[in-house]
């Protein structure tokens, strides 16, 4: 082969070398845009779809999507990419029924959320929202609570249930009754009715137990004095609610019997704590469900197409091939290893789903009927009437480097929202910071006359001068510790932008300052990291200093981040 | 021309292997896995490679609880001689709603297999009013499937033990039974007791519930009248029983899946084809345990016919094409497909007993061979009123 030809030969290889590598170059890698990551946007022939659940589900779904998208799936020719995205349950209708989000495809955790979505839908425009759906994979709710705790209160020697819950919650002596003082007081958790399938359920299931039925219940039952009494007392035990029952399992699991006596979750909750501890030494005993005696609700995960105009023949059949991957028996059987029954009936239930791990999988022997939509909008409304009270200290940072980027607009907006959802008893007070602290707002009750003012006055914040962070959140913190009101859940919520440049104690004083004990507990701290500046790490020992939560905010997105701290409360 | 570098032997196959990797990363990049067409329709296509311009398209409306062994079927169909040029779209309908959505037309029909000859003399009646003649062509029972009660095992056991036997009677008492399984079987955690059947208006098996409850109230075999629908009395029962009973969906399979999915926490006992509670017993012994089959006094046929439809909006093409699919369904291969699926064939000469039949197998769950006594099937008149005092007195369901 002489020099020309092999020069001839070369080029080609290159060229099509060049071209292979472009290509391959430019196409998305499928194993870093798997579901719940932001996904790029849609490439010009692709067929997204957006794919809206319940956030329960998030760990085997992420897993199962990504899959789904590496098979490279085409419908008519285009290719097929999931954009999978975990909220709350009630969320995901919500987005749908304002037309925030087009999602073709959505899943909450049970099928309360879709009567509810099909039930406002069909009032507004004569159609329902999801017509059909079928159940992805199942989860019964319980109450998590610890072994210990549990067995104090006959677990495993005679069925338990919110009746046990209520003596306990109502009972001054605490644990001491079951004979373990050192436990204190019983603390108790469920997620937000409104936003969370899990708190929904918590409260469907309190009314049920204080009606003494298990099906039928009616408006007529809601008016009775015991059922609202049995909510109160129970709901007085609460220590927060929340937007995500996986934020409620992970505090629970990380903050152990101090934190919460019990939290109603999921099963596969309980697994997940117990697969996580595996053979790694804990400080904490395990948690174990309990299924309470007085019946349950299975969340079943339903997950219907949307009937909607953006959602084409096209998306449906996508949709229908996604949907049917989901159901097959691989991702069916992966299903188990995160906790959740099947819904493939014929898979049998084994390992994790045992004994071993906390759970039973001869529970639950009693569900509850799912009420009729009137009789949720019932609930929901009873539960607002006895739902506990809040205390909340907004502390905003007003300092110069407010003003850049418009940051100070939005951060008005974010707060007057946060005090648009508080109840008209919660109370509410405004501490407002730059180089130094000032009340804006003392402790306040957000009724007809206040809240108005109150908002007025967030819209009326203006920036400048220096950063005194520290000095600030423990003044907020003293103020509400100073003042201890134990039918109140106790919360700060702290916007920065920056690092503390003014404040005469650090970070390590305001640490001791903010941690509670038992005499005298902490509030929640809820840090917001407000833009580029904000120092992260900081803002989330605070929060966890205190049980609370940090959240990254940005102009685009702190209204989201103050509705969903506004869910705790 | 002069003589440049000389490649090697080696350097021959290096060049080679580098030819032949850019080669076949152009056809994985090109042509390969993420280049694949999407998954080929579920219904009604095969991956066998038609002509589609002499494909003739049949729409077949069919009841749920055939739904596994009609896909079969219309893939198997395909592959045949008589089927290859045969486009079979089934339509899945409760026997109610297909008769509605023959008649409507909106969508052409060629042929109907609901679950039962039950509403087939209401259909008829009505097409005559609305079209005139026969709306029946050629006309088979593919397969036949009773009724058969099935509880968990262990609930099952606890009721007889009070009761003495489970009847629609004695499950009528135990509806009304306000403490539930506490007052039943001093099992207070077992909570209320809970009965299913689907939807009569919706599905086939809900209104045979209705037919084997009516009849035993009345204790006929036969001759079930008007007067027995509207004699106050049974009015009242019947009223304050259907308002305990729980399912009220409008798919059988559905509702089976539901117990099986939620165990007894869902139901204590549904009424359901015997085909459908056969498909479950495996998978249910895998979630809670074993399930009991306990069959009416007197039973009901569900013949699952198959109508090739007579209508003018069927071509000729079309009915030869109906007629060859209803052949193929009642031959050996596809009954004793229907066979794996729970169901007895509708072709004598394919036995129902053998070593691995379901009917073999799971005798230890109470599933039996013979069906003792038969119901008559009620006038279509005295049916319709049956239907129309339960949705009087279930108004809102």
């Amino acid at each position: 082969m002489n020099g020309k030809v092999l020069g001839f030969f070369a080029v080609i290889v290159l060229v099509v070398g060049g071209i292979l590598a472009i290509r391959a170059i430019s196409q998305p890698d499928a194993e870093q845009t798997s579901a719940g990551d932001a996904l790029p946007p849609p490439s010009a022939n692709e067929l997204r779809l957006v794919f809206t659940y319940g956030s329960e589900k998030e760990s085997w779904l992420k897993e199962s999507t990504a899959a789904f998208n590496r098979q490279g799936v085409k419908q008519d020719g285009r290719p097929v990419v999931v954009e999978a995205i975990p909220m709350g349950s009630g969320e995901c209708i919500d987005e749908l029924l304002d037309g925030r989000r087009q999602a073709h495809l959505v899943s909450p955790a049970s099928a309360a959320f879709i009567r509810i979505g099909n039930a406002k839908a069909r009032a507004a425009n004569g159609r329902d929202l999801i017509p059909t759906a079928e159940n992805l994979v199942l989860s019964p709710v319980v109450i998590a609570m610890w072994q210990p705790m549990a067995e104090a209160l006959g677990w495993g020697s005679k069925p338990v249930g919110w009746s046990d819950i209520l003596a306990l919650a109502s009972d001054q002596r605490g644990w001491a009754a079951h004979g373990q003082p050192q436990w204190g007081r019983f603390s108790f958790g469920h997620t937000h009715p409104e936003y969370s399938n899990s708190g929904l359920i918590s409260v469907f299931a309190e009314v049920y137990a204080g009606a003494g039925k298990v099906a039928g219940l009616t408006i007529a039952d809601l008016a009775e004095p015991k059922v609202g009494s049995f909510v109160h007392d129970i709901e007085r035990a609460v220590v927060h609610y929340g937007s995500s029952t996986g934020f409620f399992a992970k505090k629970l699991s990380a903050g152990g019997p101090s934190y919460l006596s019990a939290a109603v979750l999921y099963e596969n909750n309980v697994i997940e704590d117990r697969l996580a501890r595996a053979g790694k030494p804990s400080p904490f005993p395990p948690l174990v469900a309990i299924y309470p005696k007085e019946g349950t609700f299975w969340s079943d995960h339903p997950a219907g197409i949307v009937d909607r105009d953006w959602v084409t023949p096209a998306h449906r059949a996508a949709a229908r091939t996604y949907l049917d991957f989901l159901l097959a028996r691989p991702q069916q059987e992966s299903a188990l290893r995160f906790g959740f029954r099947p819904a493939a009936v014929d898979i049998p239930l084994g390992a994790p789903l045992d004994i071993a791990h906390g759970i039973d999988p001869q529970e639950p022997k009693t569900t509850l009927e799912v009420p009729t939509v009137e009789v949720m909008d019932g609930i929901i409304r009873l539960w607002r009437t006895h739902k506990k009270r809040s205390n909340v200290v907004l502390v905003v940072d007003v300092s110069g480097s407010m003003n850049d980027e418009d940051k100070i607009i939005h951060a008005r907006e974010g707060a007057a929202k946060l005090v648009g959802m508080l109840g008209d008893e919660d109370r509410y007070s405004l501490l407002t910071f730059n180089n130094q602290s000032t009340w804006a707002l003392r402790p306040t009750a957000m009724d007809a006359t206040s809240r108005p003012r109150a908002i007025a006055q967030v819209q009326g914040l203006f920036a400048g001068g220096g950063t005194a962070l520290y000095d600030a959140v423990g003044e907020a913190c003293t103020a509400l510790m100073d003042n201890p009101e134990p039918e109140r859940i106790s919360a700060v919520v702290v916007l920065s932008d920056g690092a503390d440049t003014d404040s005469k104690i650090d970070l390590d004083a305001l640490l001791a300052k903010i941690r509670g004990t038992s005499e005298r507990p902490s509030p929640r701290v809820f840090t917001i990291g407000y833009g580029k500046g904000a120092k992260a790490d900081v803002l989330k020992t605070i929060a966890e200093a205190t049980q609370g939560k940090f959240y990254v905010g940005t102009q685009r997105d702190i209204i989201a981040v103050f509705k969903d701290i506004s869910t705790f409360f | 021309m002069s003589d440049g570098p000389q490649a090697t032997a080696l350097g021959k196959i290096v060049i080679a292997l580098f030819v032949l990797g850019c080669a076949a990363g152009a056809w994985y990049f090109l042509a390969g896995p993420g280049a694949a067409s999407s998954n080929p329709s579920a219904i009604g296509g095969s991956t066998t490679t038609r002509d589609p311009a002499k494909q003739i398209a049949v729409t077949i409306a069919f009841g749920t609880e055939k739904k596994q062994w009609m896909e079969w079927a219309v893939t198997e169909f395909a592959k045949t001689a008589a089927g290859r040029d045969v486009a079979v779209t089934l339509l899945p309908l409760g026997s109610l709603e297909g008769a509605q959505a023959i008649l409507r037309n909106d969508k052409p029909i060629h042929a109907w297999a609901p679950a039962s000859s039950t509403f087939t003399g209401t259909f008829v009646a009505d097409w005559q009013v609305k079209f005139g003649g026969d709306p029946i062509g050629k006309s088979e029972n593919l397969a036949l499937t009773p009724m058969v009660y099935v509880w968990w095992k262990e609930r099952h056991q606890a009721f007889i033990t009070k009761y003495q036997t489970a009847s629609i009677q004695t499950i009528a008492t135990a509806l009304q039974e306000k403490t539930g399984w506490n007052g039943i079987a001093n099992k207070p955690e077992w909570g209320l007791f809970k009965f299913g059947h689907t939807h009569p208006n919706q599905s086939n098996s809900g209104l045979m519930a209705l037919i084997i409850m009516a009849c035993e109230y009345h204790d006929k075999a036969a001759g079930l009248s008007m007067a027995d629908i509207l004699d106050p009395k049974f009015q009242a029962w019947f009223g304050t029983t259907e308002s305990a009973v729980t399912g009220m969906v409008n798919s059988t399979g559905t509702m089976m899946k539901e117990m099986v999915l939620k165990g007894p926490s869902a139901y204590d006992a549904v009424l359901v084809y015997e085909s459908v509670a056969i498909d479950f017993l495996k998978a249910a012994a895998g979630r809670w345990g074993d399930l009991q089959l306990v069959y009416p006094q007197r039973n009901l046929w569900n013949d699952n016919p198959f109508y090739v439809l007579n209508a003018s909006w069927v071509s000729p093409a079309q009915r030869q094409a109906t007629e060859a699919f209803l052949a193929f369904l009642m031959e050996e291969p596809a009954q004793r497909q229907a066979l794996t699926h729970g169901f007895r064939p509708g072709n004598p000469n394919v036995p129902v007993l053998f070593p691995e039949s379901p009917f073999q197998l799971y005798q230890r769950n109470g599933l039996r061979n013979d069906i003792s006594a038969v119901l008559e099937t009620p006038k279509p008149d005295v049916i319709s009123n049956l239907l129309q005092s339960w949705q009087r007195s279930q108004g809102n369901r």
